[in-house]
Parts: C-alpha cells; sequence; structure tokens
C-alpha cells in the first residue's frame, strides 16, 4: 500500500515539479481557449449548412452531413497525427501555413488546435443541432410568413431559442475539449502529460501525472457546477412559475 | 419482424464482440505461456521476457513476432549461451526501468545508456556498446554542429541521453521531446524542426535509409549501453554478463556488430 502512494502521491515530487507541470498546463488552457472559440463557430457553420432548406442545396447538407459523421467516427489522435505527419510535406501550401507560427506559438500547437477544431466542429454541430430542432417548427414557419428570409428566421429567431436549450450537452462537449488537448503530447507540444511523462522517466514516478489529474479536476469540477447553475435559472426563466430543482 | 431482426442484430453483434475476446485473449495467453511467434530460434529452456522500446533501428526494429535490430540479435546470442529463449516486449523506454524493476519483464534491452541515476532503480550489466551522440540536420543545413543549436528548434526523443545532452549543452530555442525517435527524424524531415540529438547509429540508419539528411557532428559521451535487470535479481545479472563475454570470446558479437553498424567493434568487444 505504501508502495501505492510514493508510486503516485510523492509529494516531494509533486512539489519539485510543480512549476514545470503548471506552466504545461497553461499550455492546456491556451490550447483549449482557442479551440473552443473556434470549433464553438465551426460547428453553428456546420449546424447552419446542414438546416439549408430545398432541393437545390442537396449537395451542401449531404457534404456536410458526410463531415459530421465522418470526424465523428475517426479518433482524434489519428486526425492530430496525420496533420502533423502531413501538412509540412504539402509542398503547394504556402510556408506559413505548412509550418505555421502564428502568434509566436510553435507548429505542434497550431497542428492540434487544427484537429481539435476539425473534429469538435461535428460534434458542437449535432449539439447545435439538437437545440435547432427543438425550436417548434411553427417559429420558422411564422418568422418565414412575416418576410423574413431562411438566414434571417435562422438568425432571429431560431438560433437565439435553440442556443439556450444546449448549454448542458455544449459543456459536455467542451470539457471533452479541454482532456482531449492533453493528446497533442504525441506531437511533441510541452503541455502538461508530456511534461509529467518527461518527469515520470526522470524520477521513475508517476506522482507528477497525479499532479495534472488534480489540475483537471480542479478546473472542470467548478465548470460543471456552473453549468448546472445556469441551466436551473433558465429552467425558471421560462417554466414561468414552477420551479426546479437542480443539484 | 422488427422485433426479431434488432433481436438478430443483437445476436450477431454480441457473437463478434465475443468473437474478438477470444482471439484477443487466445493471442495474449499464447505470448505468455511461450512457444508463440514471439519466441526466438535456438536457445531453448525458459523463455527469458525482455522488454525493448521498439522501433530504435537500427537497434531494434521490425513488427512483432519478427522484431530484429542489434540488441535483439545481441540478446537472441546471448540467451543461447545461458540456455534461455529471449522473447520480446514492446514497451514505452520512460517507464522501462519502473517496468523492470517491478518485474514486468525480467531483462531491458533498449539502447539503454547506464546511468547513475537509472543505477539507484535497476543493476545493469557489463556494458556491450559504447555510445556516441549525433547531431542530425537536413542535407545542406548551415547548422555545422552542436555549439550551434542557440535558439534553433531541436528534436530529441523522450527520456533520452539526447535530450539531456540538448537541455545541458545546445541552449536551443525550443527542445522538443518526442514519443519515439523516429518522430523526431519526421520532423526534421518535414522542417518543423532544425535538428535532432539521438543516438549515432540511429543518425546512421536515418541517413542511410531514408536520406535526404545528414549527420552535422558526432558528439561522444563517455557512456554505454548495458542490458538491465532488477535490482535483486543478481542471478540472472551473473548469466547475462557470462552470456556477453562469451558472444564476445567467440566472435558472434563482431559478427552481429558488422551487420547492424557496418564497421568493426572497438577494441574491448573483440574476442
Amino acid at each position: 500500500m505504501s508502495q501505492f502512494f510514493t508510486q503516485y502521491f510523492n509529494f516531494d515530487v509533486m512539489r519539485e515539479h510543480f512549476g514545470e507541470v503548471l506552466v504545461g498546463f497553461l499550455q492546456n488552457l491556451l490550447v483549449f481557449a482557442v479551440a473552443a472559440l473556434l470549433a464553438l463557430t465551426w460547428g453553428l457553420v456546420l449546424a447552419l449548412l446542414r438546416q439549408l432548406p430545398g432541393k437545390k442545396l442537396m449537395p451542401i447538407r449531404f457534404v456536410t452531413i458526410a463531415y459530421i459523421d465522418f470526424f465523428r467516427a475517426v479518433p482524434i489522435l489519428i486526425i492530430i497525427l496525420m496533420i502533423s505527419g502531413g501538412v509540412p510535406f504539402l509542398s503547394f501550401l504556402p510556408q506559413e501555413v505548412r509550418i505555421p507560427h502564428w502568434f509566436g506559438r510553435p507548429d505542434p500547437f497550431w497542428y492540434g488546435v487544427a484537429a481539435l477544431v476539425i473534429v469538435y466542429g461535428a460534434f458542437t454541430a449535432e449539439v447545435y443541432r439538437a437545440g435547432i430542432e427543438a425550436v417548434p417548427k411553427g417559429q420558422m414557419e411564422a418568422a418565414r410568413s412575416l418576410g423574413m428570409s431562411h438566414f434571417q428566421a435562422m438568425r432571429h429567431v431560431v438560433v437565439p431559442q435553440g442556443v439556450t436549450k444546449i448549454p448542458a450537452p455544449m459543456l459536455n462537449e467542451l470539457i471533452s475539449l479541454l482532456k482531449d488537448t492533453t493528446l497533442i503530447s504525441v506531437i511533441a507540444l510541452s503541455e502538461s502529460v508530456l511534461v509529467s511523462r518527461e518527469v515520470l522517466s526522470e524520477r521513475l514516478n508517476s506522482s507528477s501525472l497525479t499532479l495534472t489529474a488534480i489540475f483537471f479536476v480542479i478546473i472542470i469540477l467548478p465548470l460543471a457546477r456552473v453549468v448546472d447553475k445556469l441551466i436551473a435559472r433558465q429552467q425558471l426563466k421560462i417554466t414561468r412559475g414552477s420551479h426546479i430543482e437542480v443539484a | 419482424m422488427r422485433k426479431t431482426r434488432l433481436t438478430a442484430f443483437f445476436a450477431v453483434l454480441l457473437l463478434a464482440l465475443a468473437s474478438v475476446v477470444v482471439i484477443g485473449c487466445g493471442g495474449g495467453s499464447n505470448s505468455t505461456t511461450g512457444g508463440g511467434s514471439e519466441t526466438s530460434a535456438g536457445g531453448g529452456g525458459e523463455p527469458l521476457t525482455v522488454g525493448s522500446d521498439i522501433p530504435y533501428p537500427p537497434f531494434e526494429q521490425g513488427k512483432s513476432g519478427s522484431y530484429t535490430g542489434f540488441d535483439i540479435e545481441l540478446m537472441e546470442a546471448i540467451g543461447e549461451k545461458i540456455g534461455r529463449t529471449a522473447e520480446f516486449q514492446d514497451t514505452s523506454f520512460e517507464t522501462i526501468f519502473r517496468d523492470v524493476g517491478q518485474g514486468k519483464f525480467e531483462a531491458v534491452i533498449s539502447a539503454a545508456t547506464i546511468t547513475p541515476e537509472r543505477e539507484k532503480e535497476v543493476a545493469f550489466s557489463d556494458p556491450y556498446y559504447l555510445s556516441e551522440q549525433a547531431i542530425l540536420v537536413k542535407e545542406g543545413s548551415e547548422i555545422g554542429g552542436l555549439d550551434e543549436l542557440e535558439g534553433k528548434t531541436v528534436a530529441a526523443q523522450q527520456g533520452t541521453t539526447g535530450l539531456e545532452l540538448g537541455k545541458e549543452k545546445a541552449n536551443a530555442g525550443e527542445l522538443r521531446p518526442y514519443p519515439e525517435g523516429p518522430d523526431a527524424i519526421n520532423a526534421l524531415k518535414a522542417g518543423t524542426v532544425e535538428a535532432v540529438i539521438i543516438d549515432q547509429p540511429v543518425a546512421q540508419n536515418a541517413v542511410e535509409e531514408e536520406g535526404g539528411v545528414e549527420i552535422a557532428e558526432s558528439v561522444p559521451t563517455e557512456e554505454s549501453y548495458g542490458i538491465a535487470v532488477a535490482k535483486d535479481n543478481t542471478e540472472l545479472l551473473k548469466e547475462i554478463n557470462k552470456g556477453l563475454a562469451e558472444v564476445i570470446e567467440d566472435g558472434s558479437y563482431k559478427t552481429i556488430y558488422n551487420k547492424w553498424f557496418h564497421k568493426e567493434p572497438p577494441k574491448q568487444f573483440l574476442g
């Protein structure tokens, strides 16, 4: 049992490498912030493309659905490795796209962000779709009968109502996005897991990984609670008078 | 009708899952009981489980079941001398010493440098290889060696001497630890890093087999590779040292060395 504690809870190892692991973890948060912003936008674009009306736009809907299905099925690790191992060799692309160093971040950072946005765009698109489809059809019909175009109706009537229904599932996607930022360690971005593994090989002790796990728990647990509160408030607003207890 | 179809679908799914489990377990027990395809020819006797981080050409390479390379062939030769059949397990380098210490496998041969820190955790055999680090760069690169890496983006493999050397001497702008050596070399070829610090023979192998890269400088490190066993396993250590001495004595070390490095081994390894 004491072996268990020395292996996973060696506080000396944690203390000595706290700074390094924290710097690595900030790297995770930065990847998350950039990727989340882009994925939420990209997902909305995909969801809207999927809802385009009429026969003529069928090919666009088809391609969008194919994209969403494909990237929900493929493991992110594969996408990360394919981008990192392939894009730099595509000589028809300009140098700053093949090996991006935008905003002073190294190329593995951007390869990782790209992979996460491509995949999580597909996941968030499905969440947006659930929200949009939960808005009664009458809303769209009423807006159209007032003379709004499909896009205007989406923009002013359907999407604003739709997004109020999805904070919980969307947060679940974001939490899983935050956790998946650790996958970028395979292409040598110095984020928390890579730093911890480096410590592990140096000290032959897993406590640095425990420390990283603790960082993630500290960030993610309150996030989940905040959303519970948001849902409760939202429910109060739309259920008018009735009160729903949310733990 | 609908319901029966659904039932049939799940039945087939379950059957498929079950067969995967059965096949998977079958394969697993095969390799642990020995006599599977993992075992090498000759030797006989009780199998000797050996951990190695594969690939790391030319030391270890090939697919599961037909691993080869300098380390692999040397270990097989030693195994033959001591009457044990070497059985290799691909594993991750960063945890390899902890795992051998805890008995996941009995020995480690993985181009592992003998260092004081590692000797705290495991016991090493006599040296079986003298190591040099190489600064690998793209063909035509301006980088001439270790002294010229300042401010550059440099790659190495996680947990290796090359990474240590980079940390201590290179003063690089960015030092990237890749999980596997070939990843680092691939990053060099892709142009995302400007140099790789890696074991000399690995660099040599990359130059010969893949091209497009060259060795800017070979850095002697006064380090040597050893075979690691658990600290309390002195009996096996003795056996391995005896086997290694015999392999050097009868010239099979030289044959294996020539085969993989295309040159003569240093004096102390000539029988």
